[in-house]
């Protein structure tokens, strides 16, 4: 097999025990990699009656058939599993170095199950998969562990490794490469934390690939190599990172301010927006493996009550999260919880967003300080943020904790008033920080996406921000943000694109400047797929369908598809002020594009079996004598 | 041969967008916005071929002004260059084009410090309600274009 290597280890970490797993050359071919084939493996493999953080639920790294052929943004992988926040499948993408890394020891992935008897991490070593003790890194910070086993396996070692949260099941917890890059939504760190198993190590000495035309990936890779660099969107994220056109975002209605009561604030977007980050902070730039974008920061603030060392920056989603959402424009304190978060090892996401609304709900009288255990949480009060909420958020100790640590709708249905309607979230999921009421799009992205409110499991953001032209497949008009027209039209595509960008493992901002007809050149030339435009998308709508099925099983339905009131209600102010989404006309449109049944919320029996979904169509839909 | 809708010639275009832009770069909004930049930008049109630099970097040339503006092609050397089709910048500030998709599909081409000027988009964007304004104040009203 080529571009993938063939093999899959099979890790149970109750019985001790390490098999390798070969999986035939069709199943790469219909389901890709990243994420289509660990949905796959997770669809045949997955006791569905399982438990989010049981040691039965499964655990699952994946890479791409292009992880490791030197080409920018194609270092990334796949983590899938039963989320512990949605109940829903969970999937997430991160680059960094521990996928070419994994690649090159000779593994296409990993499939965790079990419950280590005692604190343990998997080492992969000489193509060799050990569990070795953990002990003595249980209780430490993702920085202090990264450090830790640095130390002990080498310089050429990489690690993925979880924080307290993780280790303290909450279900938003995170998992971080070199303290960096990170797995963050979902609630993949607790899923680890549960099966006791901290930190994962490659140790990689070779950097062999076999590769179907190693010729030709040459090529490509010289060739696409200086456009991606050059390509607009990539300078702005080298010069002023994921928040560099934040300001330019609050313009548009994009950005959410104090839990989404507002999406415009002109000073926030000057004071939070990437350039400003650049100005005050920033040391140096930092990067994935072989990407030229060099879109991460590292950062030092020098004085204050949120100095910090030079280390790993913020992105666009934690910068919002803990600035405007908060009703905050303080970066400092920005990078101090961007720190804090990824020390502790929480999604910056979820974390942020659960404390925005608690902020809202402890203003409405609806969470009070007997609820909070005396804190104040005040808009803008960064300093209990960091010094008081996060870490008992992380711990889950008192009462604050054990509240904000459930995610802001648990927290919600635990609380008073109608403080569910103003969280903001789809399936249990809080959204990312670009707001449905700037770019209507979002509202059926976040509605529809299988892991809940989502902005990168679909090709939606880009393809709506102009951001994208495919001619090839007919995506080659305008679409205006402040309408739902051509919403559901555009879904369809952006539902198949943004598989493929996932389960190729290709990162959403480097490969914008890539055609269709790019990406299929790379993908047979790397694992020899035989793919065209047409057939390659077929497989993206495959994945996209097959995990809607996922969540079926998991017994979601049409229903939840939905957002809660506060994304949907018309936005207060700012250009887009007072125009309204049409969620149900988009929805129903992309509901009758997709073949969706519209209670079941899946694709019927005639459109599962067109997609080579048979089997699965088998057990969702019996057949009839 | 000029294919525009909107500008006769070099000449009609310089003349709308000197009298807009003079405007623009008073504004004690937008203008002062604008200077802080810092930067130099040389706008090129198709249909018809024309140049407009802005000078946001050098001293302004007159007083109550933010920055200066060069008709026609001049020796100063821009930090940034954005070349597109003079109709496809009138819709443009009118608010009707998304300049990412105009990137993105080609019909912009863009050089030099790039993001400087990604960074001016937020800035400008109150201009694009004075631009119609302009219009209209040198009686062109048959140029003001409406959404569809």
């Amino acid at each position: 097999m080529n571009g993938n290597t063939g093999k899959i280890a099979l890790i149970d970490l109750t019985e001790n025990t390490v098999e390798s797993l070969t999986l035939p050359e069709e199943t790469y071919r219909r389901f890709m990699g990243g994420s289509g084939l660990a949905a796959k493996i997770f669809w045949d493999r997955a006791d569905f009656a399982a438990d989010a953080l049981s040691p039965e639920a499964l655990f699952i790294l994946m890479n791409g058939p292009l992880t490791g052929i030197r080409l920018s943004g194609a270092s990334r992988m796949n983590a899938t599993a039963r989320s512990p926040l949605t109940g829903g499948i969970a999937e997430s993408s991160c680059g960094g170095y521990f996928p070419p890394a994994l690649r090159f020891e000779g593994y296409d992935g990993l499939i965790i199950t079990g419950k280590a008897a005692k604190p343990s991490l998997l080492l992969i070593d000489k193509g060799i998969v050990t569990i070795e003790d953990a002990g003595s890194l249980w209780g430490k910070g993702i920085l202090e562990c990264t450090a830790d086993l640095r130390n002990k396996y080498g310089k050429k070692s990489t690690s993925l490794v979880i924080g307290p949260a993780g280790e303290n099941m909450v279900p938003f917890a995170c998992i971080l490469n070199e303290a960096h890059h990170a797995f963050g939504r979902g609630g993949m760190g607790a899923v680890m934390g549960s099966k006791n198993l901290k930190a994962l190590v490659v140790n990689s000495e070779t950097k062999e690939l076999s590769l179907t035309d190693p010729d030709r990936i040459k090529t490509l890779v010289k060739e696409l190599t200086p456009r991606i660099k050059n390509h607009l969107i990539s300078q702005v994220l080298h010069d002023f990172g994921t928040s560099g056109n934040l300001e330019g975002h609050m313009y548009s209605g994009d950005v959410p301010v104090r839990n989404w009561t507002s999406n415009f604030d002109e000073e926030m977007g000057d004071a939070l927006t990437g350039s400003t980050l650049s100005d005050r902070f920033l040391k140096k730039t930092a990067t994935c493996a072989y990407c030229a974008v060099a879109c991460k920061r590292i950062v030092q603030v020098d004085e204050g009550p949120f100095a910090l060392d030079e280390g790993p920056g913020p992105e666009y989603e934690t910068v919002v999260a803990f600035g405007s959402l908060q009703g905050s424009s303080d970066l400092a304190a920005v990078c101090k919880a961007g720190r804090m978060c990824n020390d502790l090892g929480m999604d910056t996401i979820s974390a942020g967003a659960t404390i925005a609304w608690a902020m809202e709900a402890y203003e409405k009288g609806h969470i009070t300080e007997k609820q909070t255990g005396g804190i104040p949480l005040l808009w803008g009060d960064m300093e209990t943020v960091i010094n008081k909420v996060l870490p008992l958020m992380a711990t889950r100790s008192g009462k604050l904790g054990d509240l904000l640590s459930m995610g802001s709708a648990r927290a919600a249905r635990a609380s008073g008033g109608n403080s569910l309607e103003y969280t903001a979230q789809s399936k249990g999921m809080e959204a990312p920080m670009h707001d449905p009421r700037g770019g209507h799009g979002h509202a059926l992205a976040y509605a529809v996406s299988p892991r809940g409110a989502c902005h990168v499991q679909t090709a939606m953001h880009f393809m709506e921000t102009g951001a994208c032209n495919y001619p090839v497949i007919g995506f080659e008009f305008d679409l205006e943000a402040l309408t739902h027209e051509k919403k559901a039209e555009t879904m369809v595509l952006a539902a198949a694109i943004g598989s493929v960008e996932n389960s190729a493992c290709l990162c959403q901002f480097a490969d914008r400047s890539l055609t269709l007809p790019e990406i299929v050149e790379l993908i047979n030339a790397a694992a020899g797929y035989g793919y065209d435009v047409g057939s390659m998308m077929e497989a993206g709508l495959r994945i996209f369908h097959l995990k809607r099925c996922i969540n079926y099983r998991f017994g979601f339905s049409a229903s939840d598809d939905d957002l809660t009131p506060r994304l949907k209600e018309p936005a207060r102010d700012g250009d887009t002020a007072g125009i309204e989404i049409q969620f149900d006309e988009m929805k129903n449109r992309f509901y009758e594009m997709m073949g969706f049944d519209p209670l079941k919320g899946i694709a019927l029996r005639k459109k599962l079996e067109s997609l080579e979904l048979t089997e699965e169509a088998d057990s969702i839909w019996p057949r009839t004598i | 041969m000029n294919m525009s809708q909107y500008y006769k010639d070099a000449e009609d275009l310089y003349k709308i967008y000197g009298y807009f832009l003079d405007r623009v770069l008073r504004d004690d909004k937008i203008g002062l916005k604008m200077s802080k930049a810092g930067i130099i930008i040389k706008f090129m049109y198709t249909d018809p071929d024309a140049e407009i630099t802005i000078d946001l970097k050098n001293p302004p040339s007159k007083e109550g002004y933010y920055g200066t503006v060069y008709m026609g092609p001049c020796d100063i050397k821009e930090d940034v260059w954005s070349k597109q089709p003079a109709d496809h910048s009138h819709r443009f500030w009118h608010g009707l084009e998304n300049p990412i998709a105009g990137i993105t599909k080609g019909i912009i081409k863009q050089g030099g410090k790039v993001t400087a000027m990604l960074k001016l988009l937020p800035v400008i964007k109150p201009a694009f309600q004075l631009f119609p304004i302009a219009l209209h104040e040198m009686g062109l009203d048959n140029l003001i274009v409406t959404k569809k």
